[in-house]
């Protein structure tokens, strides 16, 4: 394994060079690099250009400027953009907004997209199935810049504007039931009867589920308040009960549950605390919560110890993440205020000059992640849900599965522990290739929302013909490539044990 | 993946299913399942027409078409440019079905945005069929060279294939349209397929590595049958369903590829346009004049899913037991 | 699905290790092969445990209902061995896949399948599983890809205690330890910790067995045990088959194609033919003197060691099993039966006790077979004609 790593290391080191001389010399050839001073009127522009001349070695054959482009990176320097500045801090920069931005989307892309795919492959030639199959392709289709554009009206402007008066109209919150009925109908397996029956129950949650929201003007003031985030968390241990341990059993259950109200009922013991933590606290408290939650899973455990230490251990967190969600809704009011009722942001990274606690500056955050994650995220969801889709009827014909089901497992396992620990060998693999193409994928969602960016980095670099900054982008995003197949490679030989030893 | 529908068992299923299929050709039987492929279908017709309103309405190449206004004629703006297009019947409370003087508006100087869109739809098709064209040939060749040689000429192959997967699609698409873009739609397109190929190339190796060891290639090898007959004759008409679908889906990324670079200002430039470059251009009036960002939108989405049916359909056809995976 | 819908993967006649098993058909009293013979174990009692009845399955599919098994009918009595042998799509497999519970979902079901008295096609889908794994367990054709490739032996053995029982997984992990001693896997302990990888194909199956003897169940259904397996493996395997079932009291149905196998092993044969059962009764009794032309044509498609005798010819069936999509009318067999007659191809014989007793048949002509010499002379070759 560490041969085959190493063999690779080397053969992926002189790809890249390679791969460096052709980047190097077609972004040289793109275009004239003192174009923009050609028609500068000032007094001073032989001087400028004579100047960037110099800075860009241009009266220098192409292939000398990359060799001393070479020379200078061997020696760690990425040496300095046409107008001087430097293009390592330029690069730091444009990398930490990029990596903001992507692992946000990416996360979220893997984590929706494997399980729609999966309930989308367990349930075959379902109306949810086919609805997921048709929402891909559109996906696939679609234009990410005018995606974009469209987020940017729709879900940023006018959204905001709603914000003033957060009625929903009558139609909408009609059209929305309809949408959680189908969801429900399509999701249920069985005779009409029962699919109608399910369509039914969506139709009036949804109904009545919005129809509070709009009455109460929830989306004014949200949050989830004590009662509502102890429901929550203990239909999340049910939830959580029902996939990790079954509910056979009562000990994981009971473990789960036990999670859910202490998760609760301390974050009003909290309170403090909670006020303005820092991400230190939170990670704290996290901790924290394994290790209570892992008590709780041993002691009630009883003979299916292993598994109440799971459900217990994930219902612990999921009730954090609740309350933590609670507490930034109860931030929304004041943040909202303060940025002038317009939260959807459209531009950059943050609010300039905004400050505020720990909750305001993550919805500051947040506000403007949300677009271009959403932006981003369409079309991974979409690739992340075909590929486990396919990945997972696969397996499910394997006979090993067969086997599983033979011997009287129950249909939880079967599908959890036999089918998807092998469906996700493959999806693994998808995850590490596509997040190194995400870090310089992301070009035309930065372009859009205004992101500094590696995106810009490069689009910048290449319209002003200058290689110093592009190639900067390449090193990174190439050097990302090569070291994301390593993992995926890596990955692949901890997942199936038939690569551990060959 | 057909276990559901089809195949009751190992046992079972492959004598029923080969009994009854065997008086079918290879090519009848995926004609037949690329039909029942309703979508693929639909994707067919709405291509077509796409491709036929694109080219006949404004006329290509000197030839002229039945629309009457240009996409580089100015004129008056009627009505602020709105569009005249009107679907919805009148006893709808609609206007009543109507073309009108300018069916998808008018753009800010009066230019009439039905012929600006098909000009740019022309375009788009234009680069995105050369792309798949260009980058397949050059995939195929190189993959098949790599696959069936293989020694030194296939490291060096796919050595130069990692040198180019190496550098992500669209950055090197937009070194080449930024250098390229302003020579026309032809020679963009062009380029764009010769530095395109690699996915393809490394696709059709994989397969020409399987198919080398196939017994059928031992037999003609063993028979002294040249490499070029066994590439021509024996090889490549197995992996034609292969390379058909990778093509069809290269086409349709390729649409989406130029409409990205277009709208990044490196691609199709100024007096022409293509449907990205219309909506970058445009993507201010979103608020005010929503039609010139909603058209040529609508145009690359119809474009791009409609070849994604298709080739979904044509997957299903050649080899219906392949999982369906987009990578 | 592993394997292309076109390509049968049943072997053929002249597959060297049909050739090597078969042998003992032509005489089944003296086995080299395997050494324990199913007359050493113990005899089958009276006690019915498993009962099908008049049970088909149907698949639509695009091309039209494939009618999988069309009436099959058989009871399975403590600890005997029920040979069910036919080619491939003859239903024998899809019988007991229907019997296990484990069909696709759009399989349609009829008919009855009795455990102990209670109807399994109408149970619930818990109490069924109950019954998977613990009373009726099974053993699959391919070990290879029967073991799920990222758990260890040791896991996926315990797993199928931990399924129906509730007990500390080291007490699991023992029994599992417990059964690979049985089934003769050496380093019992150590090999719990081995992937399936690292296991040859005869360990597999051998684990493979282990695992469906782990909770004593009453009936395994082997299902080609050793079809994917090397020759010298396929007698060890067998008789190991064996003495699990005598060690755990179970019965065992087992489906092969290999005529060989079924005359070394089981008490009793049932032979398939397009989804039906054609002939019934004691093993001697089928293979000696067959009443179904379908059998005495199996019996002649084998090669035999014994150079001289008369039955050393190869007499093969010709032509194909019809399409279980449009069954021909009258007995499937017809189109390639040397004994067809109008009757044959207008109406389909029922499956009806012939002249001995508790010996079957679906055939309008048993009675010319009865009075032929040698039952395999109907399917004599032309070149054996001229000769």
């Amino acid at each position: 394994m560490i041969v085959f790593i190493a063999r690779r290391l080397v053969i992926s080191f002189f790809v890249l060079l390679a791969a460096t001389v052709i980047m190097f010399v077609l972004t040289a050839l793109s275009g004239d690099p003192l174009e923009d001073l050609r028609q500068d009127a000032s007094p001073n522009k032989a001087a400028k250009i004579a100047d960037r001349t110099e800075r860009m070695q241009l009266d220098e054959p192409i292939p000398v400027r990359y060799l001393s482009w070479l020379g200078n990176i061997v020696r760690g320097d990425l040496g300095v953009n046409r107008d001087g500045h430097d293009v390592a801090t330029m690069l730091g920069e444009a990398l930490s907004a990029t990596l903001q931005l992507v692992i946000a989307a990416t996360v979220m892309a893997i984590i929706i997209g494997v399980i729609i795919g999966i309930i989308s492959a367990l349930r075959q030639y379902s109306g949810f199935d086919y609805t997921v199959t048709f929402a891909a392709f559109v996906c696939f289709s679609l234009p990410i810049f005018w995606i974009a554009v469209m987020l940017k009206q729709y879900m940023a402007i006018e959204f905001n504007n709603w914000l003033k008066d957060p009625a929903i109209p009558p139609t909408v919150i009609g059209a929305l039931a309809l949408l959680s009925g189908l969801v429900f109908g399509a999701l249920t397996v069985g005779d009409r009867r029962r699919r109608l029956i399910s369509f039914a129950v969506g139709l009036a949650v949804g109904g009545a589920l919005f129809a509070f929201l709009s009455a109460t003007r929830w989306f004014a003031d949200p949050g989830f308040g004590l009662p509502l985030t102890l429901a929550i968390a203990l239909a999340g241990a049910v939830g959580l009960t029902v996939l990790s341990a079954g509910l056979r059993q009562r000990g994981p259950l009971y473990a789960a549950l036990a999670a859910a109200v202490i998760g609760a009922a301390s974050s009003e013991v909290l309170g403090p605390l909670l006020a303005d933590p820092s991400w230190l606290e939170i990670a704290g408290l996290a901790l924290l919560t394994v290790a209570v939650c892992a008590g709780l899973g041993y002691g009630i455990g009883g003979l299916q110890r292993r598994q109440a230490i799971t459900a217990a251990v994930l219902t612990g967190l999921f009730t954090g993440g609740v309350v933590f969600v609670d507490r930034m809704l109860q931030a929304f009011n004041g943040y909202s205020a303060a940025v002038r009722g317009r939260p959807i942001s459209t531009i950059g990274a943050r609010t300039p000059n905004f400050e505020g606690d720990f909750w305001q500056m993550n919805l500051d955050t947040a506000g403007h992640l949300l677009l271009p994650t959403m932006a981003l995220i369409l079309i991974s969801l979409a690739t992340y849900t075909r590929y486990s889709r396919a990945s997972m009827l696969e397996v499910m014909n394997q006979d090993y599965v067969r086997t599983a089901r033979a011997k009287g497992l129950p249909e939880r396992t079967v599908v959890v522990k036999h089918a998807f620990r092998n469906g996700l060998i493959p999806i693994t693999t998808l995850m590490a290739v596509d997040f190194a193409g995400v870090i310089g994928g992301a070009v035309v969602t930065e372009n859009v929302f205004g992101w500094q960016g590696m995106g810009n980095l490069f689009i910048d670099g290449l319209r002003e013909v200058d290689p110093a900054p592009v190639m900067a982008f390449f090193i990174v995003t190439g050097t990302a490539i090569v070291v994301f197949n390593m993992i995926a490679d890596i990955l692949y030989a901890y997942l199936d044990p038939r690569i551990r030893l060959s | 993946m057909t276990l559901n529908a089809q195949a009751p068992g190992p046992d079972t299923a492959p004598d029923a299913q080969g009994l009854t299929i065997t008086a079918r050709t290879q090519g009848q039987m995926v004609r037949r399942r690329f039909f029942r492929h309703r979508a693929a279908l639909a994707g067919m017709i709405i291509l077509g027409f796409v491709v036929v309103l694109a080219f006949s309405s404004i006329g290509f190449a000197g030839i002229p078409g039945w629309w009457d206004k240009s996409y580089l004629d100015t004129g008056a703006l009627v009505n602020q440019g709105k569009p005249t297009l009107s679907l919805v019947p009148e006893f709808l409370g609609g206007d009543g079905f109507r073309i009108g003087e300018h069916p998808f508006g008018q753009d800010d100087i009066g230019i009439d945005y039905f012929a600006l869109t098909m000009r740019g739809a022309q375009q788009s098709l234009i680069i995105a069929f050369l792309v798949g064209i260009v980058a397949t040939a050059v995939g195929t060749v190189v993959g098949a060279a790599a696959g069936y040689f293989r020694g030194a000429a296939e490291a060096t192959l796919m050595r130069l294939t990692d040198v180019m997967i190496t550098i992500p699609v669209l950055i090197i698409a937009a070194v080449i349209g930024r250098m390229m873009g302003d020579s026309g739609a032809v020679v963009l397109g062009l380029f764009l397929g010769l530095v395109l190929w690699p996915t393809l190339g490394r696709l059709v190796r994989g397969e020409f590595l399987s198919l080398r060891e196939k017994e059928f290639v031992e037999a003609a090898r063993a028979v002294g049958t040249s490499a070029k007959r066994i590439i021509f004759r024996h090889i490549l008409p197995n992996t034609v369903g292969v390379i058909i679908v990778a093509a069809t889906l290269s086409v349709a990324n390729a649409v989406l590829l130029e409409s990205a670079l277009s709208f990044l200002g490196l691609g199709v430039q100024a007096p022409d346009t293509s449907l990205g470059q219309l909506i970058s251009r445009y993507r201010s009036a979103m608020v005010t004049r929503p039609w010139l960002f909603w058209w040529p939108g609508l145009f690359i989405i119809l474009i791009a899913l409609s070849i994604n049916f298709i080739g979904d359909g044509l997957r299903d056809a050649f080899d219906p037991r392949q999982t369906r995976v987009r990578a | 699905m592993t394997t292309s819908p076109n390509v049968p993967i049943e072997p053929r006649v002249d597959d060297p290790h049909t050739f090597e098993l078969s042998s003992h058909v032509t005489d089944s009293a003296e086995d080299v092969h395997v050494g324990l013979t199913l007359d050493a174990v113990r005899p089958p009692s009276e006690e019915e445990i498993l009962k099908v009845e008049n049970l088909t399955v149907e698949f639509p599919t695009e091309d039209g209902v494939v009618h999988a098994v069309r009436g099959v009918s058989y009871t399975l009595r403590e600890r005997e061995v029920l040979g069910i042998v036919g080619e491939s799509g003859s239903g024998k497999s899809v019988s007991s896949l229907a019997v296990m519970g484990l069909l696709p979902r759009s399989a349609r079901i009829k008919g009855r399948i009795l455990f102990r008295g209670d109807d399994m096609l109408k149970m619930s889908a818990r109490k069924q599983r109950g019954l998977r794994g613990r009373k009726i367990a099974m053993v699959f054709q391919d070990p290879m890809t029967a073991l799920n490739p990222v758990y260890t032996i040791g896991d996926q053995l315990a797993e199928a205690v931990l399924a129906h029982e509730l007990m500390p997984r080291k007490t699991a992990l023992a029994r599992a330890k417990e059964m690979l001693d049985l089934v003769g896997i050496p380093q019992a302990e150590a090999r719990l910790r081995s992937y399936p990888h690292e296991f040859s194909g005869g360990m597999r199956q051998r684990a493979m067995i282990a695992m469906a003897v782990i909770n004593n169940p009453d009936v395994i259904i082997a299902d080609e045990p050793t079809t994917a397996l090397d020759v010298t493996v396929q007698a060890q395997i067998l008789e190991k088959l064996l003495e699990v079932k005598d060690a755990v009291n179970a019965a065992i149905v087992l489906i092969t194609h290999d005529l060989g196998v079924i005359a070394g092993m089981a008490h009793r044969v049932l032979v398939m033919y397009a989804g039906r059962p054609v002939e019934l009764g004691d093993t001697d009794p089928v293979f000696e003197e067959p009443r179904m032309p379908y059998t005495a044509g199996l019996l002649g498609s084998i090669p035999s060691l014994d150079k001289g005798s008369g039955s050393a010819r190869l007499r093969p069936i010709k032509g194909t099993p019809p399409s279980l999509i449009n069954l021909p009318t009258g007995c499937p067999f017809s189109p390639r039966c040397p004994l067809a007659t109008d009757v044959c191809r207008s109406s389909e014989p029922p499956l009806a006790e012939t002249d001995s007793g508790g010996h079957y048949a679906a055939c309008h002509h048993w009675d010319r077979l009865a009075a032929a010499e040698d039952p395999t002379e109907f399917f004599r070759t032309e070149s054996e004609t001229v000769a």
